[in-house]
């Protein structure tokens, strides 16, 4: 038997203590599309670092629901940022990643850039 | 000399091929083939482009007769987001308009075309939603875009990063693919999640799958039952993205890792990714759909294809679970005959949907999941 996707596909997982304590990091997940294949990147930024990653955090609606997908093979994005003890989680349909959300996820993608992977 | 208001069925003898309008004008006012006329006639006070097209086969019978038929037309529009997210982006060939130097435009037009053309020989369904509904696509979307998809009105094709996928219009399975997405939306609109969404995916795939076969004359065991063969570059250790037959196979790759269908309930993968795993689930039904295909042989289109797509505009719920829609599927192959009921059956009984030698579904799909992560 094959095996499953991992999942949740950015949660902070049994590695979540790399970023430390007091530590910051955001991980991002694209699942779905056509070819059904999970894809993550992260980042894990560090002493000046930190504050430009937290305004692109702070930025972003987390209490907000975002509204449903349409159609079919959209690509499905997970989000999560973990600041020191404190989690923050949203899963965001492609056609909904807009203005912070996609700023936070091009960032994340741009500086993990040799990531990724099913 | 005859004229018929729909073609029945795909016949051997007759000559394929659309009547450029000019040709239909002058048939028109023909005397000399008077049925001909009138059959073009009709063909060109058809309701307007935008809504349905009609089009007009001409053959010659066994006693050298003119037969004229009037069927319906895809009415085919594509646009090139020029590498945007932008839709649906400019138009760059419509209905009539010849092919274009760009390769990823006439793949688009003429995959949208096969797939026209399947549900229209197979299903008699004239286009996505049975009434002539336009087809329209968009190419070159967003940038080193890793998809195609359909987003309720239209299918939109990356062009792939060029490291792991190539463009996406490169496979008339994908195409067949997501137009069968659309077909799902105008009949049962499985819920896009949970085994409703593996059922809508894997409903999909057969509508991709066939529309390949379809295309090139294939019976169900010379068919590769592969969904999105050539859409991998050539450093991807992999042959499609999903094979009907053998889920599970399609690639094995140290970049992207092992295709994870998995081929029966066993296997089902519980998972909130992909909106509960519907790309990876359908692997289940997509094995049972192959296996029934081959089973009775000859076209998939045909029977095995007939007998899913009334189970799915039959009154298939939208909540629909693989036990429901397996026992729809069963019901139609009954009406069929006791062999074709059989045949599905024993389908169904091999991905662990219904128990062997049992008649019904089990419903104990969510028992036998596997939760991952």
């Amino acid at each position: 038997m094959s095996e499953p996707p991992a999942d949740p596909p950015a949660g902070v997982p049994a590695d979540s203590d790399a970023a430390g304590d007091d530590g910051v990091a955001i991980r991002v997940a694209r699942s779905g599309g056509i070819a059904g294949m999970t894809r993550r990147w992260s980042v894990q930024p560090s002493g000046s670092e930190r504050e430009h990653w937290m305004l692109l955090v702070e930025r972003c609606p987390w209490d907000e629901k975002p509204p449903a997908g349409t159609g079919a093979d959209r690509f499905l994005w997970r989000i999560e940022v973990r600041v020191r003890q404190e989690r923050h989680e949203q899963v965001i349909p492609e056609e909904h990643l807009q203005g912070p959300w996609r700023a936070l996820v091009d960032a994340v993608r741009e500086a993990d850039a040799g990531a990724g992977g099913a | 000399m005859s004229n018929h208001e729909s073609r029945p069925a795909a016949q051997a003898h007759v000559h394929q091929g659309i009547i450029p309008s000019y040709m239909l004008a002058k048939l028109a006012e023909s005397e000399r083939y008077s049925h001909a006329a009138e059959a073009a006639r009709q063909t060109l006070i058809a309701p307007a482009p935008a809504q349905r097209r009609a089009q007009l086969q001409l053959s010659i019978d066994e006693n050298g007769a003119l037969v004229a038929t009037v069927e319906a037309a895809p009415n085919r529009t594509i646009s090139d987001a020029h590498g945007t997210e932008t839709l649906p982006g400019t138009v760059v060939r419509t209905e009539d308009e010849p092919t274009v130097a760009d390769g990823a435009v006439n793949q688009a037009f003429d995959g949208l075309g096969a797939t026209f053309q399947m549900l229209l020989d197979a299903f008699q369904r004239n286009s996505v939603d049975g009434q002539g509904l336009p087809l329209d696509a968009t190419v070159h979307y967003g940038s080193g875009y890793d998809n195609a998809f359909w987003n309720g009105e239209r299918m939109v094709f990356g062009d792939g990063d060029g490291q792991v996928f190539q463009g996406f219009t490169g496979a008339t399975s994908v195409i067949g693919h997501e137009l069968g997405h659309g077909v799902v939306q105008y009949t049962a609109a499985l819920e896009y999640q949970g085994q409703p969404g593996a059922l809508n995916e894997s409903i999909a795939d057969v509508f991709g799958a066939l529309t390949e076969q379809h295309l090139q004359g294939q019976t169900a065991d010379q068919a590769t039952w592969l969904i999105g063969a050539g859409i991998f570059t050539p450093a991807v250790h992999g042959k499609a993205l999903r094979s009907m037959l053998h889920p599970g196979t399609a690639y094995d790759d140290p970049e992207l890792g092992k295709d994870p269908q998995p081929a029966d309930m066993s296997g089902y993968v519980k998972t909130t990714d992909d909106n509960g795993g519907v790309h990876v689930n359908s692997g289940i039904p997509n094995r049972a759909f192959a296996l029934f295909a081959v089973e009775l042989g000859g076209h998939a289109w045909e029977t095995a294809g007939s007998v899913w797509y009334r189970a799915l505009t039959g009154g298939l719920p939208a909540s629909a679970t693989f036990a429901q829609f397996a026992k729809a599927t069963i019901a139609e192959a009954d009406k069929v005959s006791t062999a074709t009921g059989d045949a599905a059956r024993m389908a169904w009984a091999s991905v662990g949907v219904i128990k062997a030698g049992v008649g019904s579904a089990t419903g104990s799909a969510t028992g036998d999941e596997r939760t991952s992560g």
